[in-house]
């Protein structure tokens, strides 16, 4: 198989498209056809929603997509046991609608929604603000389900929220990029819907004195679901996809909450004496509350999944993991004259979007040194958006570990024919 | 049923591991070794040729490699609370005790982690972190006993992980040492490291994938306050309906426990807790969190209490978890174990799960299956996350009862199994559940799970004959001079 002469409606990423097109409904169907494919040496490229297609190394051979948005049922929603399975070709949106119609949620969020599909969720272990509170995708999987490049449909865990029988391949297949298998089926945990979310939007005049703030909300009287450290420009971005009438131009730091109505409106007055120092706070509640929530999620992203209307995208995005205590001094260091930061501050997540119009060159030089500056400090940096022709040079997943030959050993013993997204992630 | 075999170690071996680990960290002596030929689970019995407990990481890694050299099986243990043979020594070898290494190596709570030698006993972290305003969660109700290594091999849950999520949701990263001794960092302190998630896999691997010497877990923001009280009733059927009545009215509690009436009378006569003698079943219900919300989510608690008919009795609001009325309450809870002796000389915990839902027909069925079987079964488990622990009692030393025990077990997780679930919530699979993988799995999801512990084990050198049975792949692998695994 070649790659095709000219592009078409099925791209892969980095500008390459794929030869083909599988869309099973039914999973027996999928596994064969991997097996079959996989058997004749063709790449085998797992789609859901095609929101993080350019997320990963280049498409490495000539293959097929596996399209998996003609799995979308929703197989068991036992309510009244907490848990729900479904196929992974289920929006997140359409997911949490299903629940919400039973008072209940999956307290995940994820970029672009309407579009990303839970397998593709799962798959690029995806999460959002609230990660702080509510945990990350691999605290909510219990079950899951695959069809390997052997053929075969693997399942591990189980239905019930508790279950050690087995080695936990819920976990291995959350975050494996599709480069072990194709996710068919998950079995998550769900929780009450809250009554009540609300942020507290407070700007700053600059990060000095945000570390020590931070310091006190580690201890603080309230339970913040969300920690959200904004610099300048992506303060102002958020903003604006919020469509909210927000105070930006300095710092901002958007603390989270979820509860009761009474406990949310505790924790909002208890945050206005800790928060002292900053210039100006604001609660955001009710309906604005979710719109602040949707474009808290969605700026990381860039716009770049959305097909961003009206944004320009932008062509070199980072994400650092970090110690919690370094976050400060590590976006103090990053110049906001080029790029939007977001920390998910809580969780030492640091998201960083090249701002438009910068050349590549000059972002490429931060990426080399806040990498440094990452590692050194115990933690790491990818970069889940970068032009094709960098990628070699730049180094997509970070600087090497100790275990990514372990890692590499376990994508042979699922996937010895190397056929699941080649050259993107293991 | 002993297994009763073990391997050639040689004099030289012996002599090399002392060298290893100093000749005061080694037990030899048949009549020392006894101690080491079971864990929790009784019924099957083996002794280790002989016993190490390495100080260190490099000396973990010495013993391993000596192990390899001379082609003899291995075995991490920790406390020895393993309620599913997970360190019996099957086709005897070395058995490595993590005990000694006891060291708490750091605690950060600004950035909410710690790291720990594997031979910490549980509780020694909750008790280093008093007064901190953290606290780690997993607390299985062998805390006092159990080590983090172990609870690490083991995914263990306790009371609070219904709330709180079992040890896997609160493990960022581990040391390693391989069974072929060379040592890997997987995860680490910060979140979301590059790469797959293999400290998520690494949890829950019953010890088959190598020797755990460090560990890097989560610590939690202690809850302002909580409510913790017992709803009693006249029988198991409405404190069940209760516990299926909440969750399906989305109420989280941070614990919620049952104790049948068998159990209440062994606690009482053995400690005199104060628990009502006279009920069906207890539930010790525990909500816990910001004081301003928890008058309503007490209150909401005590409602589905009362309308399953049953009544509100000792209620405790505490701020920390000092308050002698907490302390007792779960003192009681985690003592159950220790009463059964009253019962019965001998006993076997199973532990089953079930949908949440189910729980009123599994309790029902137990019943039905004791009566059946002649037996006797003790009820005390983690109901809020459909985890339950039968307790069967009988004296191993009539083979009939011991039969009609393993018969009324099988049947029991046969029943799981029908209603959904899984035959191990947290004790795993071990030596004792094995024959039930085919059941809860497929040839190619067994395969799958033998391929993974290759990449670790590719010897199957390190803790044989368990969780995966044999003949599905190649696992077995038959080195000289050890017997295969019976
Ligand atoms: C009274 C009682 C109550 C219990 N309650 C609970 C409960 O509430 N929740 C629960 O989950 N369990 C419970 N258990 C079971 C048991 O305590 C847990 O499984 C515990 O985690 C075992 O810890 P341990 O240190 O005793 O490990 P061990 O029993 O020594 O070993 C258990 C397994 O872990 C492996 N292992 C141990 N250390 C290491 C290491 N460092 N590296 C690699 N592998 C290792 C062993 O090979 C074995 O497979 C209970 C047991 C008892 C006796």
């Amino acid at each position: 198989m070649n790659w095709p002469d000219s592009p078409n409606d099925t791209p892969l990423g980095d500008g390459r498209f794929a030869s083909a097109v599988e869309r099973p409904t039914d999973r027996q169907e999928l596994a064969d056809a991997l097996g079959r494919l996989a058997a004749e040496g063709i790449g085998l490229y797992p789609q859901g929603g095609r929101t993080a297609l350019e997320c990963g190394g280049i498409p490495a051979r000539p293959g097929v997509a596996i399209d998996v948005t003609g799995l979308s049922r929703v197989v068991d929603y036992p309510a009244a046991d907490m848990t729900i399975t479904v196929e992974a070709g289920l929006t997140l949106a359409e997911l949490q609608r299903t629940l919400g119609a039973q008072g209940q949620r999956l307290p995940l969020e994820a970029p672009a929604a309407d579009l990303a599909t839970i397998g593709g969720v799962f798959a690029t272990d995806s999460s959002g603000p609230r990660r702080f509170g509510n945990g990350r995708p691999r605290d909510l999987i219990i079950g899951v389900a695959f069809a390997s490049s052997k053929g075969e449909l693997v399942k591990g865990g189980g239905r019930v929220v508790k279950n050690v029988a087995g080695y936990d391949l819920p976990k291995l297949l959350t975050g494996s990029m599709g480069s072990l298998g194709v996710i068919v089926e998950l079995t998550l945990k769900t929780r009450p819907r809250p009554e009540a979310t609300a942020l507290c939007w407070s700007t700053w005049p600059g990060m000095e004195p945000l570390e020590e703030v931070l310091g006190v909300l580690n201890t603080s009287r309230t339970r913040p679901v969300a920690l959200e450290l904004l610099n300048g420009p992506a303060a102002e971005a958020v903003a604006r996809r919020s469509g909210l009438d927000l105070p930006a131009g300095g710092v901002v730091l958007a603390v989270g909450l979820e509860g009761t109505e009474t406990l949310v409106s505790w924790q909002l007055d208890v945050l206005e004496a800790e928060l002292g120092g900053a210039s100006g706070l604001v609660p955001v509640r009710g309906s604005d509350a979710d719109r602040l929530w949707g474009a808290l999620t969605d700026h990381p992203a860039g716009g770049l999944a959305l097909g961003g209307e009206g944004e320009a995208s932008s062509a070199l995005s980072f994400k650092a993991n970090l110690l919690p205590s370094s976050v400060v001094a590590f976006v103090e260091s990053i110049d906001p004259g080029r790029w939007e930061v977001q920390s998910h501050a809580g969780n030492g997540i640091v998201w960083g979007l090249g701002r438009p119009g910068i050349e590549v060159d000059r972002l490429a030089e931060d990426v080399t040194r806040l990498r440094e500056a990452a590692v050194s400090a115990g933690g790491n940096l990818i970069l889940p958006r970068c032009p094709t022709d960098r990628k070699p040079s730049l180094g997509i997943w970070g600087a090497p570990r100790g275990d990514w030959e372990l890692a590499r050993m376990v994508k042979r013993a699922i996937d010895p024919a190397g056929a699941m997204n080649p050259g993107r992630f293991l | 049923m002993a297994v009763a075999q073990s391997v050639d170690i040689s004099e030289s071996l012996r002599a090399e591991l002392a060298r290893a680990v100093g000749p005061e960290n080694l037990l030899h002596h048949r009549d020392e070794l006894v101690v080491y030929e079971c864990d929790g689970y009784v019924i099957e019995k083996n002794v280790p040729d002989v016993v190490v407990f390495p100080t260190s990481t490099e000396q973990v890694v010495a013993v391993v490699r000596l192990c390899n050299t001379y082609d003899v099986p291995f075995v991490p243990r920790g406390a020895g609370t393993s309620l599913a043979g997970g360190t019996l020594a099957v086709g005897g070898g070395v058995m490595i005790c993590l005990t000694r290494m006891k060291r708490i190596l750091e605690i950060n709570t600004r950035d909410r982690y710690a790291v720990v030698e594997p031979g910490v006993v549980n509780v020694w972290l909750t008790r280093a972190l008093a007064g901190s305003g953290f606290h780690y969660a997993p607390d299985p109700s062998s805390q006092t006993a159990c080590t983090i290594g172990g609870n690490v091999a083991t995914n263990s849950g306790g009371p609070h992980t219904l709330k709180y999520g079992v040890t896997v949701n609160h493990v960022r990263g581990v040391e390693l040492v391989l069974p072929d001794g060379r040592v890997v960092e997987i995860g680490g302190k910060a979140e979301d490291t590059p790469g797959l998630d293999l400290a998520g896999l690494v949890v829950g691997n019953e010890g088959t994938f190598g020797v755990v010497t460090k560990v890097i877990v989560n610590l939690t923001r202690d809850p302002e306050a909580g409510r913790t009280f017992l709803g009693v009733f006249e029988s198991v059927d409405q404190a069940t309906e209760t516990v299926s009545g909440l969750i399906a009215a989305g109420i989280v509690p941070a614990a919620l426990e049952m104790l049948d009436t068998l159990m209440i009378q062994a606690l009482e006569e053995a400690f005199g807790f104060g628990f009502p003698t006279d009920a069906g079943a207890v539930l010790i219900i525990e909500v816990d969190g910001l004081e301003a919300g928890l008058e309503h989510e007490a209150e909401a608690v005590a409602e589905v209490v009362r309308r399953n008919g049953g009544s509100v009795k000792n209620a405790i609001a505490w701020t920390t978890r000092k308050e002698p009325e907490y302390v007792a309450i779960w003192k009681a809870r985690k003592s159950a174990f220790g009463a059964i002796g009253r019962l019965s000389p001998t006993f076997c915990t199973q532990d089953g799960v079930v949908p949440r839902t189910k729980l009123p027909h599994i309790l029902r069925r137990i019943t039905e299956i004791g009566a059946k079987n002649g037996l006797r079964i003790a009820n005390v488990f983690h109901a809020g996350d459909g985890n339950i622990h039968p307790i069967l009692l009988f004296d191993e030393r009539d083979p009939a009862q011991v039969r009609r025990v393993l018969d009324a077990s099988h049947e029991i997780l046969e029943e799981c199994i029908a209603c959904g679930g899984s035959v191990t919530g947290e004790h795993g699979i071990g030596v004792e559940k094995m024959e039930f993988m085919p059941r809860l799995f497929s040839p190619s999801d067994l395969a799958a799970m033998v391929a993974l512990r290759e990449v670790f084990n590719p010897q199957g050198r390190c803790s044989p004959g368990k969780m995966l049975p044999i003949g599905v792949g190649c696992i077995e692998r038959k080195s000289p001079g050890r017997h295969a695994p019976a």
